[in-house]
């Protein structure tokens, strides 16, 4: 890419915005300042964050990113000193090393009304390998008190303007003022994005600007080849954009979150397109329908889609025979669960490859997902590869080839599409392992056409649970329990309690339920996938009754009460996720000993939230012997808005009030 | 987060020898015995570690283990560090199925290779290479084989033959050559009544045991794994020799290497530090200053390069730049002592879970520093990495075992001091109304000394929320409580934490029929219970011991009568007393009373059920009711 474009020089003056936010201009208020005013509760917070990137070229190495970064962080407590520490992340590896530069580090005190300066010394700072890829620079601030306001600056230079770095408008303390400019010549394209829950300022603007230096290079006249040194000065237009955002609150994770970073606010630039002078225009990415068709057009993806050989004798005996669709789906989603061992990595490219990976038995998610894919076709089955993005990765929202981390398979059929993630050996088709249980993919056909799919679990999960007791006037209770469990309540069994020897995993149960003992326990359908898993056992306890003067009081689901709200937060930022609709019914049937009678049973209940998000069945009977409880949790959705959480507490405590009333029971 | 290098070094088990490959690699040579329990097995290993001189110790490790399961991945173990002075000369592993074919080889490139560091308050020039395998099948079997090379001989590796539950040994040899100069010397710990083979030469020893069964984690049971440590008189430690015949000539060593010198301050802080005690004469109160001094001024960092892992970085540097390690900010604490006449010293010590320097074998122990304080016939200890912690208390990472002192004439082993049982008391007061509608509203003081202040103190750090939310889950047995007020005080003279709460519960009294039901004790139930076990093996340890007494009193509206409750409970049992009393104070005014004392103590297995059947009455116990029907 050397001397591109040369031309005379012309000097371009830069225009820029007026920027009053510097380092070094520490003011004694600043310095007293005790609490964040907005956020009392703040360790620490950020009063500016600053950057800029901006485009260099050299003619040797072509173009790189240059991004500087000025930071001011006030540390108000003690539980804030971690502020004072910091680490930056730079590439190692090869022709895409990056640098690396702290600079204008410094703390500022108030000693006795005076501000003291203490500048961070080279015995501050560290440079650490992390891998073969990473390298890592600290920075300890020195002299760092309650009340301390520290500077510092960084500047990191990247060859790799591909995988342009995000810029973070949020973190865990608050953000008085951020701001972050890019300048972007005109070579280049990105789509930008903000995600978060949040939107900072954007402002708009154009510029020329040059590049200039000098070049070397080989000229052939009389005499052979001499080198010759040479200038150029290349002219450009630059586009501006500039972000900014004042007060942005601390990020604040929650109990049921799907991935906080969802919410983060968060400054996205995926590269969409070069225009080199004198070179051919380049494409990378502008909407779902090109992301996808370029991924499949990769030979990391489509290829190893239509490589065969590798599989055809296996798979030829295995199907050997069979004839209908199903069990040529159920067969093949088998046998690659079963030969192939998941490495733990995420990607929606191959890294080995899939005749490699078969080889080893192992390999990454779109090894054993788009092997699962070939072999279905090879057997005659429409099976596409579906582009997911994980829970880890956050939501997919905008199209870019950084949105997806994770490919599963998927069938269509009429109105509806099968899917298969072969990388965990409990997943039966469409219960999805967790992580991959994400919003939507992106179905992408052997013609490259693609298409939305819906990843939510389209059929409640339901487990349901038999009680049947025989209390005794000494306050025992004792009798059997049949427990079935379906889709994913069998999924999660499995993959937490499948591999746990019996002896162990009745420890657990038996601590679970109060102490209670447990005999006789047999489950049925552990490792048959295609069936619900049944657990059946005895118990028996005296942790259940209370006995006060003549009378006994029980609680009617004994053991699995619901005794306390799972939301206790007073209020909640974030939805609630519940990653599948689930269903939690007990049938408890209850025999009164000889001597007692009943005295008071509590009232049946039905509670509704919203037609068709959560409802509570609660009935309960007595005929004078017997005492027959039915008690119903449908959760009919797999997420709850913020704005009903209030409500949806509210709707728990009712369950938890009623699941907790109690059976009387009186001497006769 | 307070550990140093030392930590690292000290727990990388068993790293490596080289021996004849007659081993199984077939899971059917595995008695029947060894399988039951085991997520593993380890089929065969050998460690033979060469000390070849004072600055050249080999260690060779051979693995041969069987995997069951997933949870067995993690004891393959195959790991080692390195850096300056840690080399690793050779690490391979190849990976065999059940009928002992060969699966794989994994090269030394295809090892990670990482730093230990972790954030950024975390430096250090230890790296790590490990083995990252995915598993094809189960059962498979892993032959490892490393060969390190170090410069240092302060730390020989300690042969744990077995160093997991759930794991079991059919054989393990542990073989150590050595030059007779140097003054070799081991230690036997734990063996119990197992079968172990020795063998001594005049310049080596070995250790063997076969059959190992897996055994299980069990609740309260005391960790003590068999292990024999390993040591030299003469030794090197960074290219520093070192010497440690006593625990006096040991001290006198680290003075003069790695302790001296380093205390040096700048006048002007000296300066400072002696206008700050002027006016006191007492040295206790001086100390006291100078704590709150350094705690006011420096922060924990952990900075372990080099021979850094062990010497203090420089008290002037400390001084400058605000702040250390527990080394670091230990021998600066020192420092500021010196320049204002008040003795102390520097200790070594294990941090954390509790563990002993040992009296009878000298060597470098220990993974972190505080600072002793002799006063009148006490010692005092001085925790300098902590901002915020009471002077002179220690908190249970640092008391009850033994530590030592580097004092000028030597070194000197010391006990630190020890919270046990009514030490760590919480005492409550509190006032609970109830009201017409069922609804309560409770005030209560509560205070906290001992092991249960440590607990609390954390609470001062995090913001309210956090607190609240962590408070109702201590009460989550309370539905749709309400934290509607919350104010500490942390005395940190007295060393006590004075907490006062007010919350408020709706319908806190329970219809049930005709009755109500009326929780007694609100605010400290406890409700969980030791696991039973059908066959429990282990004996088990009360750790620490703590004491509880709750006073409540208990205003009911005129609306209501108390038709029953509870009888009075008393308990003695050799673990600890329970006791709780209703009193009726006027008609209409009700007192809770509960104590219960937890004891310290190491108990037999058979006492085990007796322990648990006395926890699980005092649970039932803390949640009885008064019941309570209407007047009208």
């Amino acid at each position: 890419m050397k001397n591109f474009f040369i031309i005379l020089s012309i000097l371009a003056t830069s225009g820029g915005f007026s920027q009053k936010v510097e380092l070094g201009n520490v003011t004694v208020q600043e310095l007293e300042e005790k609490k964040h005013p907005k956020d009392t509760s703040a360790v620490a917070a950020i009063l500016f964050k600053k950057g800029t990137t901006q485009f260099v070229y050299n003619s040797t190495k072509g173009f790189s990113t240059e991004t500087k970064v000025d930071i001011k962080i006030k540390i108000y407590k003690k539980q804030g000193y971690d502020w004072a520490n910091h680490a930056v992340r730079y590439y190692l590896e090869g022709s895409s090393k990056e640098s690396l530069y702290f600079s204008n580090a410094v703390t500022y005190n108030l000693v006795n009304n005076k501000i003291v300066k203490t500048k961070l010394k080279s015995d501050g700072e560290f440079d650490e390998k992390v891998s073969r890829f990473w390298g890592q620079k600290k920075i300890m601030m020195p002299d760092v008190k309650e009340g301390s306001i520290i500077e510092f600056s960084y500047k990191l230079i990247s060859p790799n303007y591909g995988s342009f770095k995000d810029w973070d408008f949020q973190t865990s303390i608050p953000i008085n003022y951020c701001e972050y400019t890019t300048y972007i010549p005109e070579y280049f394209k990105y789509n930008t994005h903000i995600k978060g829950h949040l939107t900072p300022k954007v402002e708009l603007d154009q510029r020329e600007n040059n590049y200039q230096g000098t070049y070397q290079e080989m000229v052939n006249s009389a005499g052979g080849f001499r080198s010759e040194r040479g200038t150029y000065n290349i002219k450009f237009q630059e586009s501006i954009a500039k972000y900014t955002i004042s007060n942005v609150p601390a990020l604040k994770d929650e109990n049921f979150v799907n991935n906080i970073s969802n919410y983060m606010v968060i400054l996205q630039h995926e590269l969409s397109s070069v225009r080199m002078p004198e070179r051919p225009f380049e494409n990378y990415s502008t909407d779902w329908e090109t992301i996808c068709s370029k991924i499949y057009q990769s030979d990391s993806f489509g290829s190893e889609l239509s490589k065969t050989g590798y599989f055809e004798n296996e798979i030829n005996q295995l199907l050997n025979g069979v004839t209908v669709k199903d069990q040529k789906i159920g067969l093949i989603f088998s046998y690659v669960k079963e030969y192939m061992n998941w490495n733990g990595y995420h990607d929606y490219y191959c890294h080995d490859g899939v005749k490699e990976a078969f080889k080893k038995k192992s390999g990454n998610v779109a090894e054993i997902n788009l092997m699962l894919v070939a072999m279905l076709r090879y057997a005659g089955i429409e099976a596409n590869p579906i582009l997911v993005s994980s829970r880890s990765n956050g939501i997919a929202l905008y199209p870019s080839r950084n949105a997806f981390d994770y490919v599963i398979a998927g069938i269509e059929i009429e109105n509806d599409v099968i899917l298969l993630d072969a990388t965990d050996k409990n997943s039966v088709p469409d219960v999805l392992p967790h992580r991959a249980i994400n919003w939507n993919g992106r179905l992408i056909r052997k013609n490259g056409s693609s298409t939305s799919v819906n990843l939510s679990p389209k059929f409640i999960s339901k487990e349901a649970t038999n009680i049947m007791a025989n209390l005794t006037s000494e306050g025992i209770v004792e009798g059997k329990i049949f427990i079935q469990k379906n889709a994913h309540d069998a999924f999660n069994f499995r993959s937490k309690y499948g591999k746990v020897n019996t002896d162990n995993y009745l420890e657990i149960l038996e601590k679970r339920y109060g102490n209670a003992e447990i005999s006789e326990y047999k489950v049925d359908n552990k490792t048959d996938l295609s069936k619900p898993v049944i657990e059946t056992f005895s118990f028996k306890t005296n942790n259940e009754i209370e006995k006060v003067a003549d009378k006994l009081y029980i609680s009617p689901l004994f053991f699995f009460v619901m005794s306390e709200n799972p939301f206790k937060q007073e209020v909640r930022d974030y939805p609630i996720d519940f990653s599948y609709p689930d269903q939690d019914k007990f049938l408890s049937i209850i025999n009164i000993p000889d001597g007692y009678v009943v005295e008071s049973i509590p009232t049946s209940a039905n509670l509704i939230f919203g037609d068709d998000i959560a409802g509570f069945k609660y009935i309960i009977n007595t005929n004078g012997k017997q005492i027959q409880v039915t008690s119903v949790l449908d959760i009919k959705t797999n997420i709850i808005s913020p704005e009903d959480y209030a409500d949806f507490k509210m709707f728990f405590n009712e369950i938890v009030k009623k699941q907790t009333e109690k059976i009387v029971l009186k001497k006769a | 987060m307070k550990l140093t290098k030392m930590m690292l070094l000290i727990n990388f088990l068993l790293a490596a020898p080289v021996f004849p490959q007659d081993l199984t690699t077939t899971v059917l040579g595995i008695p029947a015995e060894l399988k039951e329990n085991a997520n593993s097995v380890i089929r065969n290993q050998e460690v033979s570690v060469e000390i070849k001189s004072i600055s050249q110790m080999v260690i060779k490790t051979l693995k041969t283990i069987t995997v069951f399961n997933e949870y067995g991945i993690r004891n393959i173990d195959a790991v080692e560090y390195f850096d300056q002075t840690t080399t690793i000369k050779n690490i391979e592993a190849i990976v065999y199925d059940s009928l002992g074919k060969e699966l794989k080889k994994i090269k030394r490139k295809d090892f990670s290779d990482y730093s230990v560091a972790g954030d950024a308050s975390d430096v250090s020039d230890t790296r790590v290479l490990k083995l990252n395998y995915t598993p094809t099948e189960y059962p498979f079997t892993i032959v490892y084989q490393s060969e390190v090379q170090t410069s240092n001989t302060a730390f020989i590796p300690t042969w744990y033959p077995i160093d997991d539950y759930f794991e079991s040994v059919q054989r393990s040899v542990f073989k150590i050559s050595y030059p007779s100069h140097l003054g070799f010397k081991y230690k036997e710990m734990d063996f119990g009544d197992k079968k172990i083979v020795k063998h001594e030469t005049t310049n080596s020893l070995q250790y063997s045991i076969e059959n190992l069964v897996a055994e299980k984690h069990e609740e309260y049971a005391p960790s003590k794994p068999v292990h024999v440590l390993f040591g030299l008189d003469k030794f090197m430690l960074e290219g520093v020799e070192g010497s440690a015949k006593s625990w006096k000539e040991f001290g006198l060593w680290m003075n003069e290497k790695l302790l001296k010198e380093s205390t040096e301050l700048p006048l002007e802080t000296q300066n400072r530090i002696k206008t700050l005690v002027a006016n006191e004469t007492d040295p206790l109160k001086k100390a006291a200053i100078v704590y709150r001094f350094v705690q006011n001024k420096t922060r924990y960092v952990s900075i372990q390069l080099g021979i850094g892992g062990w010497k203090p970085m420089p008290a002037k540097n400390v001084d400058r730049l605000g702040y250390g390690d527990c080394k670091a900010l230990s021998n600066y604490t020192k420092a500021l002592l010196d320049v204002v006449g008040v003795p102390s010293y520097y200790t070594v010590i294990y941090g954390g879970e509790r563990r002993d320097i040992l009296e009878d074998f000298v060597s470098m122990q220990g993974n972190h520093a505080v600072l002793s304080l002799p006063y009148k016939n006490k010692m005092i200890f001085l925790e300098c990495t902590s901002q915020t912690q009471a002077f002179g208390f220690e908190g249970d990472f640092t008391d009850d075992r033994v530590a030592l002192l580097i004092k000028p004439e030597g070194g000197e082993l010391v006990r630190t001091n020890k919270y046990i049982d009514k030490d760590n008391a919480q005492v409550t007061n509190g006032k609970i109304v109830i009201h017409e509608d069922g609804s309560m509203k409770m005030e209560a003081q509560i205070s906290y000394t001992g092991i249960q202040y440590d607990t609390m103190t954390r609470f001062e750090l995090l913001p309210l929320k956090e607190t609240k939310d962590h408070y109702k889950e201590r009460w989550s047995y309370v539905n749709n409580l309400t934290i509607d007020d919350l104010r500490f005080v942390n005395d940190k003279e007295n060393v006590k934490f004075n907490e006062t709460i007010k919350i408020s519960v709706p319908e806190f009294v329970k219809k049930t029929g005709a009755d109500k039901m009326l929780l007694l004790n609100v605010l400290n139930q406890n409700y969980k219970t030791p696991q039973r076990y059908r066959n429990r093996k282990k004996q088990f340890e009360i750790d620490k011991g703590y004491y509880d007494e709750d006073i409540i009193d208990i205003e009911l509206p005129q609306s209501e009568k108390v038709i029953a409750k509870p009888e009075n409970v008393n308990l003695e049992t050799k673990f600890g007393t329970y006791s709780t009393e209703i009193l009726f104070l006027e008609a209409n005014k009700i007192q809770y009373k509960r104590k219960l004392l937890i004891k310290k103590g190491l108990y037999s297995v058979e006492e085990y059920e007796e322990f648990r059947k006395f926890r699980e009455q005092i649970a039932k116990n803390d949640n009885s009711k008064l019941v309570l029907q209407s007047n009208k």
